[in-house]
């Protein structure tokens, strides 16, 4: 493969722009064709698309993408002229190229063309396109998909044998020897590599991976309206600046009393109060996107695993269009596709013990998102067999996380709490989907690293529903301004759980470290002027102010001199070079210009340990 | 813009003119690349950061932007003085990150050839560390010496700045 010689980037990124955007729809659009596939106006879209696709790569000479998107655009062809009908296994096969170009246009994307296997995935299309297909396939789906005993006339041999390949690599088995007269030049072993990130070994992940490497995240769009408002907000903001070089001039040429000064100056800051709160609005508006965005790629996760599993779901998803910070957009991703899983493959059941249960035999996963005054919550609600605390609790004493006693005092909640743990899982053995005690660790990372919880509502036989609660944005937060001898610092008041004013010689000390009898618990305190070196000034007060947060599961005192307020802050970094002092988050910018450090309570706790 | 900045090399077989900012400190005079020089401020209120090196001296907020503070004077090992009415912050470009460096006064920016630059003498004693030094510079009446602050944190340095 020549490297990617293209004299005009800004043609190239053009491209990439717009065929990203593309199969981003595509994708979704494919799964809508699947489920009403006699939408004419959706299979034109579809085949717009990727003509567009094809087109645009011939132009730019991507050889091997116009191939795989020719063929697939005629498949796509024969199924809008009716001459094909929509089926799981075009779809597959579609869905297969669709990933092949994803996976070319992302190659382009990095800069450098690699050598990919495009045959095995193209010759899968072939059969689609010879003219018995369509009867063949007619014929296959008259006996339920299995290969079809079609008379063996030279040209329709292939058509069985293709056939049986997609089906095999579909069900995940290993894909039959060919049979010998396959005009399809596919080996054995090449579909199953070419199909094996595809298929059961991680299913999510490719589509995932990829979805990510196409999805720039480095451009935003922005509605125009909300640009004209910006631009509004900015024109006045100039006003207000005339002005003021105007009440400086005429400061500075003592033509004004003090009187007529400081209520010009007054208005004038009121005003220049006003503009600035509304940019910054504007502006974090500008940064939302819908979670949309990451809701989009599900359907097809949901289809891949739902074929893979053997279980009939359907996949609802309510309020994509809420919007939310796009660096919680970035995060939270990964823990949904771990929820997803798990409630695909613990949660819902196949159809016979469905139908058993007397539920109905598709099981229904609802993925919603809404905002609630500051917080956004996404939902995912299964109906299918909920948790089984009874075995979860068997689970954790057999490895030894809990012992017998524990677990019967357990609460309902504490026990979904075990299923955070690392490396629990109530599968015995590890799947390709799931069982290693992974996924909801890496959930509970995430969820907390963005200052988020989660709830876990779950009914035996009825369902679970997981329940995260998010920040809408990361950039601003609620903090609690606290004064350490003198210095300003700033704890967030997520984990803040309250305040007290204590007398000092209400501490005892236990092996050394300083505790608080508070109520019922023992609380450890943390000295803010002793672990970041303050130097103590003035007389030292009996009393002072302990500021309890909760980090995790674990609770302190952080010891202040003095509570200052609460503040609105926003967080700023502190750069490459002083990234990663213990206990500190960040900083801020104080009302006084200032700077404030952000107090990390979960490193906190860390480091005292 | 790169090519005005290559040749600052220890040899000085280059007779391209080179700009270079110089301040004070202490007693001597040191010279950086005019080039990654942001901008030179006087002394705002600086926020102490605990647990890190005894020469960073905290953090500023410069127009919005966070930038951390190096003291030159305790990262050389020279002795402290209090800040006066000549003591400037140096904002430097470091590997496209801000950081300011205090200094004692800010002179003036000069022109050089390349060709006058030489390289450092061995065995210079004192706390500078050797790397920094991209070399002096012995004109007539004065000795400058250049320095490259990129290099200022050897990698240990680096590490245990964000490894901590």
């Amino acid at each position: 493969m020549p490297p990617i010689d293209c004299e005009d980037q800004e043609l190239l990124d053009g491209f990439l722009a717009e065929t990203t955007e593309l199969l981003e729809k595509l994708d979704d659009d494919l799964i809508a064709l699947e489920k009403s596939s006699d939408d004419t106006d959706l299979m034109n879209r579809i085949f717009r698309s990727i003509h567009t696709i094809k087109g645009a790569s011939s132009f730019l000479g991507f050889d091997l993408l116009v191939k795989v998107a020719h063929k697939t655009e005629d498949v796509l062809n024969r199924l809008r002229k009716g001459e094909l009908v929509v089926n799981p296994d075009i779809m597959d096969v579609i869905l297969e190229a669709t990933d092949l170009v994803k996976l070319l246009v992302s190659d382009i994307k990095a800069g450098e063309i690699q050598e990919r296997e495009t045959e095995g995935t193209i010759n899968k299309l072939l059969p689609y396109l010879l003219d018995t297909a369509g009867a063949s396939q007619a014929a296959a789906a008259a006996s339920t998909a299995a290969p079809s005993p079609v008379p063996p006339s030279s040209v329709a041999t292939e058509t069985p044998a293709s056939t049986a390949a997609v089906e095999a690599t579909a069900d995940s088995v290993p894909p039959p020897t060919p049979p010998t007269p396959a005009a399809v030049p596919v080996p054995a072993p090449k579909t199953a590599i070419d199909t094996a990130p595809k298929k059961a070994p991680a299913p999510p992940k490719p589509a995932d991976g990829k979805g990510d490497d196409l999805s720039d995240n480095s451009t935003v769009r922005v509605d125009v309206k909300r640009l004209d408002d910006l631009m509004n907000q900015v024109g006045e903001l100039v006003l207000e600046r005339n002005r003021m070089i105007q009440i400086n001039q005429d400061l500075q040429q003592s033509d004004v009393n003090r009187a007529d000064f400081n209520e010009e100056f007054g208005k004038l800051t009121k005003r220049m109060s006003f503009v600035t709160s509304e940019l910054q609005m504007q502006v974090l508006k500008m940064r939302m996107i819908p979670v949309e965005k990451v809701f989009k790629k599900f359907p097809r996760i949901v289809r891949s695993m739902s074929r893979d599993l053997g279980k009939e779901v359907e996949l609802q998803i309510v309020g994509e269009e809420t919007e939310l910070d796009r660096s919680v957009v970035d995060e939270i991703g990964d823990p949904l596709i771990h929820l997803i899983r798990n409630a695909m493959d613990h949660g819902l059941e196949t159809p016979e013990v469905r139908l058993a249960a007397g539920k109905t035999s598709s099981g229904t996963l609802i993925l919603a998102a809404v905002h609630e005054g500051n917080q956004i919550i996404i939902s995912i609600k299964d109906d299918g067999n909920g948790i089984d605390t009874d075995r979860v609790g068997r689970k954790a004493i057999e490895k030894g996380l809990i012992t017998e006693e524990q677990f019967t005092a357990m609460s309902q909640r504490e026990v979904f709490d075990l299923l955070f743990l690392p490396g629990f899982s109530t599968k015995d053995k590890a799947t390709d989907l799931s069982g290693r005690g992974v996924g909801m660790d890496v959930v509970k990372t995430n969820i907390k690293k963005l200052n988020g919880l989660i709830e876990i509502k779950s009914t035996k036989g009825v369902g679970s529903e997981f329940i995260l609660r998010l920040p809408l944005t990361l950039a601003i937060i609620q903090s609690l301004l606290v004064e350490v001898e003198g210095e300003i610092y700033s704890i967030p008041l997520s984990s803040v759980l309250e305040t007290i004013r204590v007398d000092q010689r209400q501490f005892h000390l236990i092996g050394g470290q300083e505790v608080l009898k508070l109520r019922d618990i023992v609380l450890p305190l943390i000295r803010l002027q002793k672990i970041f070196n303050v130097q103590p000034r003035g007389e030292a007060d009996d009393f002072c102010y302990v500021v309890v947060v909760g980090a995790a599961e674990k609770r302190m005192g952080l010891v202040v001199t003095r509570l200052v307020g609460q503040q609105e802050v926003a967080i700023k970094s502190l750069g490459n070079y002083l990234a990663n002092i213990p206990g500190i988050a960040g900083s801020t910018i104080l009302g006084d210009g200032r700077v404030a450090l952000i107090i990390d309570p979960v490193a906190m706790s860390e480091v005292c340990e | 813009m790169q090519n005005a900045l290559v040749p600052i090399k220890a040899e000085g077989t280059h007779d391209e003119l080179i700009q270079l900012v110089s301040f004070n400190l202490d007693e001597e005079e040191y010279g950086v690349d005019v080039l990654k020089v942001r901008e030179i401020i006087r002394m705002p209120i600086v926020t102490r950061v605990p647990n890190t090196p005894h020469y960073v001296e905290g953090v500023i907020n410069l127009r919005g932007k966070v930038v951390p503070i190096i003291c030159m004077r305790k990262k050389f090992g020279l002795i402290e003085s209090e800040n006066d009415k000549q003591t400037r912050i140096m904002v430097m470009d470091m590997d496209g990150e801000l950081m300011g460096f205090i200094v004692d006064a800010v002179s003036e920016v000069i022109r050089i050839s390349g060709s006058e630059i030489q390289p450092s003498p061995a065995m210079v004693a004192g706390g500078i560390d050797q790397e920094c030094i991209a070399g002096v510079i012995n004109q007539a009446d004065r000795l400058l010496v250049l320095l490259n602050l990129e290099k200022m944190f050897s990698r240990d340095e680096k590490n245990l700045f964000t490894g901590m």
